[in-house]
């Protein structure tokens, strides 16, 4: 085949594929006009793709390589020359494929009850990996992270940084004690505390702003260089 | 209807166009405002710097397509300071979506730098649930990942013959636009002492402060900031840079709206 057609090929898909984009862009963005049908259409079309790609790459990356193609190889080795070691390893790894396909059941209302079994394990395994796990990172590390600078305070500046970050920790959690009533010196705390959470709320709310800013910077990058060729 | 009254009640519309004015100029003209490198990210570029050639870093893609805009850029930083330091990278997602962004920018970059795939990167690919995975490669690499994107099993890797759990790396970085690096530091670094980076959305920065203090992270690279601040330490300039101009535009104008809005509020409360 033609080196040259191939080129120009490539070239023109290439270019098909950016007006395709740029016209979903502004699909997508005719919302801020009004909702329309161009609109909806753009957004369940993304929808679509990405559940999509989701299935096929779990199914392609994962069950396959992982469940469908071992667990076919031992079954037919436990007929070749693999004998019991291969009815083993198809024994290893029938059990969480079942448990997987047990998930399956609860589409069928007289069967759902089997789905609970492979729940009760992925739970039980969840809980196990999550407890300590969270109880080491959120809560004892952070106890020691807010304790330690007042074991080594070497300026005035970290001083009053230690400070601030603890009166904020003990004031927050008052707040969310809800077993006393929120009145006199723990009402004053439990204020103090949502002060601590406003300026929170206000450090996420700006760094929201910044990453929404931060797509549409990434999309008009997009239509100005990709699509127009209007910057470099 | 005085003119705050009638401000108390524009047109959404109209600021959505101000605001694409704001963002869409600065693109067109290049100012070139400066960018001051933060504590954190320079944490993770002296981090980086002080590691040697030949040192692993774990890359994990977990974030999907919406958020590009800011992943990307971040992506390119950390890969281009990574394949001129000379250290060998081992590329994964924990998004499906991850993994085809993933693979490109290995390949990308790897290439702009020469590097040879299978020697001096490798790009495992994706795998779902997230605790199962980093748990396991705590492990075993190969029981997670038997084979690599290419679907070459990793026995037969050159770089993979001395990277077998995260004893082996040197750092693990998670870009991500949700939660995810919460899960590398519950498991990858409270289990196995990993040292993790969060590479994350702007959305997602306040969640990983408290980890800085903790220091249960090595630091954070956080929006696309971040990723400018990036590539002003390793001084190759890149699309972040470019976009901070466009963003601190655009801040001014919702700074301006904002201060409008509250003027507008109170003169019309006034006049009641």
């Amino acid at each position: 085949m033609d080196i040259g057609f191939i080129y120009d090929y490539l070239i023109a898909s290439e270019r098909l594929g950016i007006w395709i984009a740029a016209l979903l862009t502004l699909a997508i963005y005719s919302f801020l006009y009004k909702d329309n049908p161009i609109y909806r259409f753009a957004e369940s079309l993304l929808i679509g793709i990405s559940v999509g790609f989701l299935l096929v790459t779990t199914f392609e990356t994962t069950l396959m390589p992982k469940a469908f193609e071992p667990l076919a190889i031992s079954f037919t080795g436990i007929f070749g020359s693999g004998g019991f070691g291969a009815f083993g390893s198809f024994l290893w790894l029938l059990v969480p494929v079942t448990l997987g396909l047990l998930m399956f059941t609860r589409f069928v209302p007289k069967y759902a009850w089997m789905s609970r079994v492979a729940l009760a394990l992925y739970i039980g395994f969840g809980a196990g990996a999550s407890i300590p796990a969270n109880m080491q990172s959120y809560i004892l590390n952070q106890i020691d992270a807010t304790i330690r600078p007042f074991l080594a305070i070497d300026s005035f500046a970290a001083a009053v940084n230690a400070a601030v970050i603890l009166v904020g920790l003990i004031s927050t959690l008052s707040y969310f004690y809800f077993s006393k009533a929120h009145t006199g010196i723990f009402g004053k705390a439990a204020r103090l505390g949502t002060f601590y959470l406003m300026i929170f709320f206000g450090a996420t709310f700006g760094y929201t702003v910044m990453a929404r800013i931060s797509l549409l910077i990434g999309r008009l990058t997009f239509l100005l260089r990709d699509w127009l060729g209007l910057i470099s | 209807m005085g003119f705050w009254q009638r401000a108390r009640y524009i047109d959404r519309r109209i600021i959505f166009l101000l605001m694409l004015l704001g963002v869409g100029l600065p693109l067109l003209t290049n100012i070139g405002l400066p960018v001051r490198v933060t504590r954190d990210v320079g944490n993770v570029y002296d981090y980086i710097e002080g590691l040697n050639p030949g040192d692993v870093i774990l890359i994990s893609y977990d974030h999907d397509t919406g958020t590009l805009p800011e992943m990307i850029p971040m992506s390119d930083a950390i890969l281009r300071h990574a394949f001129s330091r000379n250290l060998h990278l081992v590329g994964m997602a924990l998004r499906a979506e991850g993994t085809a962004i993933g693979r490109q920018n290995f390949r990308r970059i790897g290439a702009e730098y020469g590097r040879e795939e299978g020697k001096d990167f490798v790009f495992l690919g994706f795998r779902p649930e997230i605790t199962a995975a980093i748990l396991g490669l705590g492990t075993s690499i190969e029981r997670v990942f038997p084979k690599d994107d290419r679907d070459i099993p990793i026995s037969e890797i050159e770089l993979m013959n001395t990277v077998r759990n995260y004893g082996d790396i040197a750092l693990v970085i998670s870009i991500s636009d949700d939660d995810t690096p919460v899960y590398w530091v519950n498991y990858a670094n409270a289990r196995f002492k990993a040292k993790v980076v969060p590479a994350v959305t702007a959305v997602m920065a306040t969640t990983f402060f408290p980890f800085i203090d903790s220091g249960q992270i090595r630091g954070m690279i956080a929006g696309l900031k971040g990723a400018a601040e990036y590539e002003k330490l390793i001084k190759i300039p890149g699309r972040a840079g470019r976009g901070m101009d466009a963003q601190s535009i655009a801040h001014m104008v919702m700074i301006g709206f904002i201060i409008m809005g509250n003027i507008a509020y109170f003169m019309s409360r006034k006049g009641k």
